[in-house]
């Protein structure tokens, strides 16, 4: 009994790394972007032509290696000189940009309350949003990583990539079937299950013997716990 | 939104028409691409000839459709060379376009309408109760309206920008969009009733219960909050379309 949860906990701590692996590798090609954006408004004032021209080569190279359906820079209200919200940011297979993107509605879109935006502005920590329905910007269903840029003592906004809910499924099924294990968020919800019933997205208890993915919001716990 | 997937749904507004030689058909099939923003404000449609071998149908039928547009206002003809048919998405805020619009509206339609609307809104609801977290429900209880609050456009605005988030909630991509689609054609005929300040004030109790009920992971009563508000709305219109006829 006592080595089946041994051996439960090692497979465990498995796909945890295997997890952590994969969004590490993500948060460093957002990184680059942060980058990008930081020496760009070290230099001065910066508008929507400069912050694009900023990001662009980071985000390109980004988009091409196919793991991500959109990502870039969004802009903290008024943090560029001629657009209050703008979004620097590019997705699909046009690659197209964002812009000053609108509501479906009609209105402009104002991202300031998105928990991919608030979050990490208020925390100053990188966050990991969902797997969510993103009916504003990508239409599809996605997991959003942000992280907030800090460029000369202030807030200018975030930097994060769109992957598609179901590519998870796709690049961290196996590590997590074998162990048998379920990924969630901290707030319990499920990105990718080893148990083809507990569908993405469902909020679930986390269990106390769960294992943190490094230092990511998200953790890998059993399945189907004895 | 510019930038939605309308490949996906596009080939269906040209796809032929099981039953050629009704205008009206075709006039309703381009009105509602254009309110719901799938035809593109300022897009040049396709000419007579063209929409009328897309569509199956005669070209002089074609050209009936056109006319009934450009009256309705969703389609702007200019002439000479460069001109063709452009679309003209009316303003949604704009009371008079919406009363228009009501009018030209049969009860039969409306209350057609107004039933696929209400099952799927009670349909989002129960489903999007058991996935809302604290986060979610926060954000749900922000789109909630000050009783004080006067301006109209904010009710209107924050009500779709609710029924938008309780579909997403679903986690269903393909809901969502359809209730997109839906909230920029018939939920903005639906929001006119919020010009009456005692509407309001009961949209607000029972959108108060619906935010709570999914809050609470309580699926049957978020479905009955969300036919109530629903069956409710639909109530008000058909008493606005008896004044206005």
């Amino acid at each position: 009994m006592m080595a089946d949860v041994r051996t439960a906990t090692t497979g465990l701590e498995v796909a945890a790394d295997e997890v952590t692996r994969f969004f590490e590798r993500l948060f460093t090609s957002i990184e680059l972007m942060q980058r990008a954006v930081q020496q760009r408004f070290a230099a001065g004032p910066v508008d929507t032509r400069g912050i694009c021209d900023a990001v662009r080569p980071d985000v390109h190279a980004l988009l091409s290696e196919g793991v991500v359906l959109g990502c870039g820079f969004v802009a903290d209200r008024d943090a560029l000189t001629d657009c209050s919200l703008y979004l620097a940011w590019w997705q699909g297979e046009s690659q197209q940009l964002l812009g000053q993107a609108d509501a479906p509605a009609g209105d402009p879109f104002d991202y300031t309350l998105r928990e991919w935006f608030r979050v990490p502005l208020r925390t100053g920590q990188r966050h990991i949003t969902g797997p969510y329905v993103d009916y504003v910007c990508t239409d599809e269903y996605v997991v959003t990583c942000t992280m907030p840029v800090i460029a000369g003592g202030r807030m200018v906004g975030v930097v994060g990539a769109d992957t598609l809910a179901e590519r998870m499924e796709e690049f961290l099924g196996d590590a997590l079937r074998s162990a048998d294990a379920t990924l969630i968020s901290d707030h319990g919800r499920v990105v990718v299950s080893a148990d083809p019933q507990c569908a993405a997205g469902t909020l679930i208890e986390a269990p106390a013997d769960r294992v943190p993915c490094g230092d990511l919001p998200l953790a890998v716990c059993l399945a189907h716990p004895a | 939104m510019t930038l939605r997937h309308a490949s996906r749904s596009r080939s269906a507004i040209f796809a032929p028409l099981g039953d050629p030689g009704r205008a009206t058909r075709v006039e309703q099939r381009l009105a509602d691409a254009i309110r719901s923003g799938m035809l593109a404000d300022g897009e040049r449609l396709p000419s007579e000839q063209e929409l009328a071998s897309m569509l199956g149908v005669a070209t002089v039928t074609a050209r009936e459709a056109l006319v009934a547009l450009r009256n309705q206002g969703l389609v702007t003809t200019v002439r000479g060379r460069g001109g063709g048919s452009f679309v003209t998405r009316p303003k949604q805020s704009d009371e008079s376009a919406l009363q228009e619009r009501l009018t030209h509206m049969s009860l039969v339609e409306l209350r057609d309408r107004g039933t696929l609307y209400r099952v799927i809104l009670a349909g989002c609801a129960e489903l999007a109760a058991p996935y809302a977290d604290e986060l979610d429900a926060e954000s749900l209880r922000d789109l909630l309206v000050d009783e004080g609050v006067d301006d109209v456009g904010a009710w209107r605005h924050a009500s779709s920008e609710l029924y938008l988030s309780i579909a997403a909630l679903t986690q269903s991509a393909r809901m969502t969009r359809e209730v997109v689609r839906h909230e920029a054609d018939f939920g903005v005929l639906l929001k006119l009733p919020l010009t009456s300040p005692e509407f309001r004030k009961a949209t607000r109790v029972r959108h108060l219960e619906l935010v709570e009920a999914i809050a609470a992971h309580d699926a049957g009563l978020a479905r009955r909050a969300a036919q109530e508000q629903v069956a409710a709305a639909i109530a008000s219109l058909v008493d606005l379309h008896a004044g206005v006829r």
